[in-house]
C-alpha cells in the first residue's frame, strides 16, 4: 500500500515537472514570436525606406537575417523541450518506437557533439507500435545512448537502430567504447549499489527500470570489439 | 482597396503591433484584438474574411472564441496560432472547424499564403 502511494506520488511529481516545463516552453515561443516579427518589421522598413546605396544597408540586412536564423534555431530547441515535457503527461500511452528513438537521439545529440562522438540512427521502415510509459522509456533509451557516448573515444561512432524481431521490438545501441559488453552484462543483472561508481550504478538502475517497463536488456561483443546493447519490448497492437 | 480583411487576435501586444504593421505594409486591411472578448466585439461591428487567432489566451480561450465564431459567422475562416503543432489544442481546433494552423514563430510568407487561401474560401463559402 505504502509502495503504491509512493509510486502514485512519483507519477504526479513527474507530471508536474512536465506541466511546468511545457508551460515555460510555450512562454519562450511567445517571446521568440515577438523577436521574429520585430526583426521582420525592421527588415520590411529597411527595404522600403532606406536608400540602396546607404553604406550600412547590407550589414543591417545580414544582421537581421542572422537574428531570424537564430530565432528559428531557438524555436527548434524549444520544440524539443516541449516534446520532452509532454513525455511526462501520461504514464501509459501508445507510441511509435521509431519516433521515440528519433526524438531521444535529438536530445542526446548535443551530448555526443560535446564529446566529439558521431551519433547515427537507423530506424525500421515500418512503425513500431508499443504501449509504454513515454517518459521512462525516453529515460532508458537516453541512458543507454549516454553510456555509449561517455565510453566512446573521440571521433568514434555510436549507432542506434530500431527493428522488429518477431513479436518483439528492439533498440540496439552499438559503440566502440571501453565499457565492455561483459561488464555491461554483469552490471545489468546486479542490484544497484551505493558503493558502485556513478556509471555502473546508473546502468544497474536503468536495468531495473527496463524490467519495470516489461522489457529486457542484453549485451554482447561483436567481432572488432564493438559493444552491442539490445533493449527489447513486447510489441503491441495499434489502438484504433 | 485591400483584397481582404483580417482580424488578428493575440494577447501579446508587441506581437500584434509588429505583425499588424507588416501585414498592412503588404496591403492587407488589419484590425487587432488583445483578447477573445475584444475579438468577438470586433466581429459584431465589422465583417472579416479571416481571423488569425492565438489558441492560448487568458480569459476567453482561443478554442472557445473559435467555437463562437464558427457558430455565428460560419463563412469567416479562422487560422490558429499555436506554440507547438502537436498540442491537443491545435488538433481540437482543427476538429472545431479552423481553416488551418500556424506554429509560432510564424513565417510571414507561409502566413500570407494561408490567409489568401482562407479569404478565397470565405468568399466562395
Amino acid at each position: 500500500m505504502v509502495e503504491k502511494v509512493e509510486q502514485l506520488s512519483r507519477v504526479k511529481e513527474i507530471a508536474f515537472m512536465g506541466k511546468v516545463a511545457a508551460s515555460l516552453s510555450h512562454e519562450i515561443k511567445n517571446t521568440l514570436a515577438i523577436i521574429n516579427e520585430s526583426v521582420g518589421l525592421m527588415g520590411d522598413l529597411l527595404g522600403k525606406d532606406a536608400p540602396g546605396d546607404w553604406p550600412p544597408y547590407s550589414r543591417f540586412t545580414n544582421l537581421l537575417a542572422s537574428i531570424e536564423e537564430q530565432v528559428q534555431r531557438s524555436a527548434d530547441i524549444v520544440k524539443r523541450l516541449n516534446q520532452f515535457a509532454h513525455s511526462m503527461d501520461k504514464s501509459l500511452a501508445e507510441l511509435d518506437l521509431n519516433e521515440k528513438v528519433r526524438k531521444t537521439v535529438m536530445l542526446a545529440q548535443r551530448f555526443a557533439t560535446l564529446r566529439r562522438v558521431n551519433l547515427e540512427t537507423q530506424l525500421a521502415s515500418e512503425p513500431l507500435h508499443l504501449l509504454s510509459d513515454p517518459f521512462r522509456l525516453l529515460y532508458v533509451i537516453f541512458g543507454l545512448i549516454e553510456r555509449a557516448i561517455n565510453s566512446s573515444p573521440k571521433d568514434a561512432e555510436v549507432k542506434v537502430k530500431t527493428e522488429r524481431s518477431g513479436e518483439r521490438l528492439q533498440v540496439t545501441v552499438t559503440d566502440q567504447g571501453t565499457f565492455e559488453a561483459g561488464k555491461i552484462r554483469a552490471l545489468v543483472s546486479a542490484s544497484p549499489s551505493p558503493e558502485a561508481e556513478q556509471g555502473e550504478a546508473d546502468l544497474a538502475l536503468l536495468a531495473q527500470t527496463i524490467e519495470a517497463l516489461g522489457g529486457t536488456i542484453a549485451a554482447e561483443q561483436e567481432d572488432g570489439g564493438l559493444n552491442k546493447v539490445v533493449l527489447s519490448f513486447p510489441a503491441s497492437m495499434p489502438i484504433i | 482597396m485591400a483584397e481582404y480583411r483580417v482580424l488578428l487576435v493575440d494577447d501579446e501586444e508587441e506581437f500584434v503591433s509588429a505583425l499588424s504593421e507588416r501585414l498592412m505594409l503588404r496591403g492587407i486591411e488589419v484590425d487587432s484584438a488583445l483578447n477573445g472578448e475584444e475579438a468577438l466585439a470586433s466581429l459584431k461591428e465589422k465583417e472579416f474574411e479571416v481571423v488569425i487567432l492565438d489558441v492560448m489566451m487568458p480569459g476567453l480561450g482561443g478554442l472557445e472564441v473559435l467555437r463562437q465564431i464558427k457558430s455565428t459567422y460560419p463563412n469567416t475562416q479562422v487560422i490558429l496560432l499555436t506554440g507547438h503543432g502537436s498540442t491537443r489544442e491545435g488538433i481540437e481546433g482543427m476538429r472545431l472547424g479552423a481553416f488551418d494552423y500556424l506554429i509560432k514563430p510564424v513565417d510571414i510568407e507561409e502566413m500570407l499564403e494561408k490567409m489568401k487561401e482562407a479569404a478565397k474560401t470565405a468568399r466562395t463559402g
